[in-house]
């Protein structure tokens, strides 16, 4: 057995969103009862959150942005920069302690206290970019983890793969310049759902070229799809790449019972695109995956996806 | 929706003894595919195409193996003698339908565009066109697509206005494709949200009925292959 982090805090449900908002604080207790009923909670090693020194998000976003953020949230704003990123006054401070518990259990994976991890924060983040708040998100969890694994603890080659059904266009765009971070997506193709981008010629700019790598799916497909799609584009780039840690954007909105897409992924699929995913990390990455929540909106589905999700990282 | 506002004002452009040569080299530089002819008053006198060029050439030019004579008399040759004289062109004040329309039906990839001296003001090509559409469609902005099948008779679009408007949500673009079936539209609207599952359900709600995405299409062939195609009239000034 492993060990496996779970960085959960009630403070991440102070993130209001308001009625009839998908991305609602009812989200993570539903994931932490899934673990609990599953019998799986005493065997993780439970995180709390903290909060993160700016200089980690300043890395991924623009200072003025940040400061526009918290001048939002606090100056008590609904909304900030579209009206689907519905905020309250504690978003801005949710929002920091995503980044900060996500850091923190960045440096126990390094440090060897953990193996690998499920971060359960709110709000998500692959759609923010470096200077605007997109799809429900506010600061970009999963870059800001890649930086500090590279500023911080001298990684060199850290490999992302976002399996939420929409394109994280934000994690995309921070790193298509850059071949020391690869970006993997699977996603619902962009002509059919938000954001819009993630289509299969993008594959990264300059230096970065060849370093992006999107799998656009058509609406209606489940599992086979996905089996094809990954073992084509990811596994022979992951391969290749040979990422020495791996951070996972894990979205459970493709699944056929969330509606927020047009997606069938079974909850089977899920577990074989986490098995797969396990697998790369031993092969390439001494085990070391963090995955951090995207989307994913059905309450009925989240607890049993959850529960399997840090199943597979107990038995990685 | 005037052309002048989406066409490329520095063009490039050459005289009628440029060499053949030169002009192909020009294209290749700078990554376009028409050239147009002016005299020293910058009136246009002709237009050559990679394609003039390229059916210009000796067959084995590329291969190098034609003689040297060949080869001294291609370079010698002058655009004026391959070149399309007095070209098709438009007004400033075409408007960018006119000039899908004139593209489609003349099959060109490019009108220049002169004033009414015919001297030359820009060039609109099937690029410039691409990117107004693609502008239009709203590709470049975060959002999401929804196509509604509607019956077609005076009201829908506003209802459907009006049910998405009273969920806070934005427009990117609505479009509404025809050739679909007998007494039915097909709505698309791009929707500036990812929030789109209580948009769906609203509209289901209403009444509306959301085409299943494998299903959309925004153009196809009439159905009727023997009707002919309108021909179009307008005279180039
Ligand atoms: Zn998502």
């Amino acid at each position: 057995m492993k060990k496996t982090g779970f960085l959960y805090d009630e403070r991440y449900q102070l993130h209001l969103t308001g009625d009839y908002h998908p991305e609602m604080p009812d989200r993570l207790p539903c994931i932490y009862r899934g673990i609990q009923e599953a019998g799986l909670l005493s065997r993780l090693i439970h995180i709390k959150a903290r909060r993160a020194d700016m200089k980690w998000i300043e890395m991924v976003h623009d200072g003025r942005y940040i400061m526009r953020f918290e001048a939002a949230c606090l100056s008590g704003k609904s909304m900030f920069d579209s009206p689907d990123n519905q905020v309250c006054y504690d978003t801005y401070e949710a929002a920091l302690l995503a980044v900060g518990g996500i850091l923190d259990v960045v440096s126990r994976v390094m440090e060897g206290d953990l193996d690998n991890a499920f971060c359960a924060v709110r709000p998500p983040g692959h759609h923010a970019e470096v200077n605007k708040a997109m799809g429900f998100c506010y600061f970009n969890n999963v870059a800001i983890a890649a930086r500090y694994l590279q500023n911080q603890w001298g990684i060199e080659r850290v490999g992302i793969i976002d399996f939420d059904v929409h394109h994280g266009n934000g994690t995309q765009h921070i790193f298509e310049q850059d071949s020391t971070v690869f970006y993997y997506s699977i996603h619902e193709h962009p002509s059919f759902a938000y954001p819009g981008t993630g289509r299969e010629f993008e594959i990264g700019n300059n230096s970065g070229h060849g370093f992006t790598k999107n799998s656009p799916v058509l609406p209606g497909q489940g599992d086979d799809e996905y089996k094809r799609l990954m073992q084509k584009d990811l596994i022979p780039a992951f391969d290749e790449f040979k990422p020495e840690v791996i951070l996972v954007s894990v979205g459970f909105d493709a699944h056929a019972d969330d509606d927020m897409s047009d997606m069938k992924l079974s909850t089977a699929g899920f577990s074989w695109i986490m098995q797969r995913i396990v697998e790369l990390g031993r092969q390439h990455s001494k085990g070391r995956i963090i995955s951090v929540l995207e989307g994913g909106y059905s309450l009925e589905r989240l607890p049993e996806l959850a529960a399997n999700h840090v199943e597979i990282l107990l038995n990685a | 929706m005037f052309v002048s506002r989406s066409m490329t004002r520095k063009v490039i452009t050459v005289d009628s003894e440029t060499p053949v040569i030169e002009a192909q080299e020009l294209m290749a530089d700078n990554s376009i595919r028409h050239l147009p002819v002016v005299d020293q008053n910058q009136q246009l006198v002709g237009i050559v195409t990679d394609r003039d060029i390229r059916s210009a050439l000796p067959y084995n030019y590329l291969k190098d193996t034609c003689s040297e004579e060949q080869r001294e008399q291609f370079c010698a040759l002058p655009v004026k003698d391959i070149m399309t004289k007095d070209p098709l062109a438009i007004s400033p004040t075409y408007t960018i339908q006119d000039a899908l329309l004139l593209i489609q039906n003349s099959k060109v990839g490019a009108l220049p565009v002169v004033d009414d001296n015919r001297r030359l003001e820009g060039i609109i090509s099937v690029r410039d066109l691409l990117r107004a559409f693609i502008n239009v469609l709203g590709i470049g902005e975060p959002g999401t697509l929804l196509c509604i099948i509607v019956k077609e008779e005076v009201g829908q679009l506003k209802k459907i206005v009006d049910a998405i408007t009273a969920e806070n949500v934005s427009f990117g673009s609505v479009l509404v494709a025809r050739y679909w079936e007998e007494d039915k539209r097909a709505v698309f609207i791009y929707l500036l949200t990812q929030n789109v599952a209580h948009v769906k359900k609203k509209l289901d709600s209403l009444g509306f009925t959301l085409l299943d995405p494998m299903e959309w299409y925004l153009d196809q062939l009439p159905t009727n292959e023997s009707s002919p195609e309108k021909k179009l009239t307008i005279d180039p000034p």
